[in-house]
């Protein structure tokens, strides 16, 4: 669906087109929709149609399109010699924009119908929300267990490694080791630098020393999939010799 | 009068249900055959006359919905705006509501005006969609009215749109001109 400015709906002197300004002049004269000759209506249509400006160009030729058969309904119901030149559909010019009179007038009243109960605002709600929230449907079970495996053998390790005394790190002293390192290894990957059996707290200092050093663009960080191997790289652009 | 089992699993099941839930699924859900859901919905739509609540359905698709003459008060406490629009845009309306599937080209036929902004406009307020493109040529878009069109309007159905509008004697489905 495009979306964007678009020309305001045209609605000119109380009529919404070529048909209702049509069905306005029989109504108007208390005329029978099934039986008025409309090509005696060509002239009333004309003048309204003269009397309107600032039509936009597609709006007009659709009120002369219905004018131009009025006309030539008009002309032949003054000249009943004349015989539609070559054109056979033109015989039933007037039957035709009869229906399509008739239909319009069909349409019109039930736009008023359904006029009338908006503005009667008689509308009906459903519940919106309010229903229970459910986890969604089609998630891996195994995925999710194997997860909580992986909680659960880090939080063990750690475990093992808190009766380690005072290690303790901090992350200036971890971004240091690490730039040096990436200083001489174009590419490591965070597995390397967590080492073989990292603490909960080591893993950690490692993760802000690396986000720190991505902040300040000394190293590029690559994920090629979830979960996969985090790869840390040397910045190719960083330029070598700038303060920090 | 006291409702049937059935009756009472459909009320239950379209009480939590957030959007129309179709006939076949019911019949699963509460595990029953398709004429005695039949018979449900038609018990419900009985018992809930004169209440504040009644069944709204399009094609196969049910939902419980709150009575349009409650809607004052519903209106009131969600704060919802009324909703308006002008009368070129509730011809084009019309047209959709009750001779869809429809194209633009037999919208604009029917009025006579090219119906660009009536339909932008009516599909924003998400009261018609387009269902799909007619094996026609230049493959045009079908137009259709939506789930929100029956609650704007209070109307339990399409079968509930108002009748007798066409001029006496004329089935205005035959006085259609379609390029």
């Amino acid at each position: 669906m495009p979306v964007g400015p678009r020309p305001p709906d045209v609605s000119v002197a109380g009529f919404e087109g070529p048909l209702d300004l049509l069905l306005e002049l029989v109504e108007e004269k208390k005329l029978d929709i099934f039986t008025v000759r409309l090509g005696e209506l060509a002239d009333d249509y004309l003048v309204r149609v003269r009397g309107m400006d600032r039509l936009p160009a597609d709006e007009v030729s659709a009120f002369l399109y219905i004018a131009s058969r009025l006309v030539l309904l008009k002309a032949r119901s003054l000249l009943p010699s004349l015989t539609p030149a070559s054109d056979d559909d033109e015989i039933d010019t007037e039957e035709e924009l009869r229906l399509r009179l008739i239909e319009y007038a069909t349409t019109k009243g039930r736009a008023e119908a359904l006029g009338d109960r908006m503005r009667a605002g008689e509308r009906a709600f459903h519940r919106e929300g309010g229903t229970v929230d459910l986890p969604p449907k089609g998630g891996n079970p195994a995925a999710l267990a194997a997860a909580w495996l992986k909680v659960l053998a880090l939080t063990r390790r750690t475990e093992e490694e808190v009766e380690v005394p005072g290690e303790r790190y901090s992350v200036e002293q971890r971004t240091a080791e690490i730039e040096a390192l990436i200083a001489e290894q174009p590419a490591v990957t965070f597995a390397t630098l967590l080492g073989d059996r990292p603490t909960l707290g080591y893993a950690i200092v490692t993760f802000i020393a690396l986000l720190d050093l991505y902040r300040r663009l000394v190293v590029d960080i690559t994920q090629d999939e979830l979960f996969g191997e985090i790869r840390v790289e040397r910045k190719v652009r960083r330029m070598e010799g700038l303060p920090e | 009068m006291t409702r049937s089992v059935s009756a009472a699993a459909v009320e239950a099941v379209l009480f939590v249900a957030e959007k129309p839930v179709s006939r076949g699924e019911l019949a699963k859900t509460i595990g029953a055959g398709a004429k005695a859901v039949s018979e449900a919905l038609a018990e419900l739509e009985e018992w809930y006359r004169g209440t504040g609540l009644r069944l709204q359905h399009e094609g196969d698709d049910w939902q419980i919905v709150t009575a349009p003459e409650m809607a004052p008060y519903v209106a009131s406490y969600l704060g919802a705006d009324r909703l308006r629009l002008s009368s070129a845009a509730l011809e084009t309306l019309a047209v959709v509501a009750y001779r869809q599937p429809v194209t633009r080209a037999e919208v604009e036929s029917i009025r006579g005006v090219n119906c660009d902004q009536t339909i932008y406009t009516l599909m924003s307020r998400r009261l018609i969609e387009e269902l799909g493109r007619r094996e026609a040529p230049g493959s045009p878009f079908e137009y259709g009215t939506t789930w929100e069109f029956l609650e704007c309007f209070g109307l339990t159905s399409l079968d509930a749109l108002p009748s007798a509008l066409s001029p006496e004697g004329v089935r205005s489905d035959d006085a259609v001109t379609t390029e």
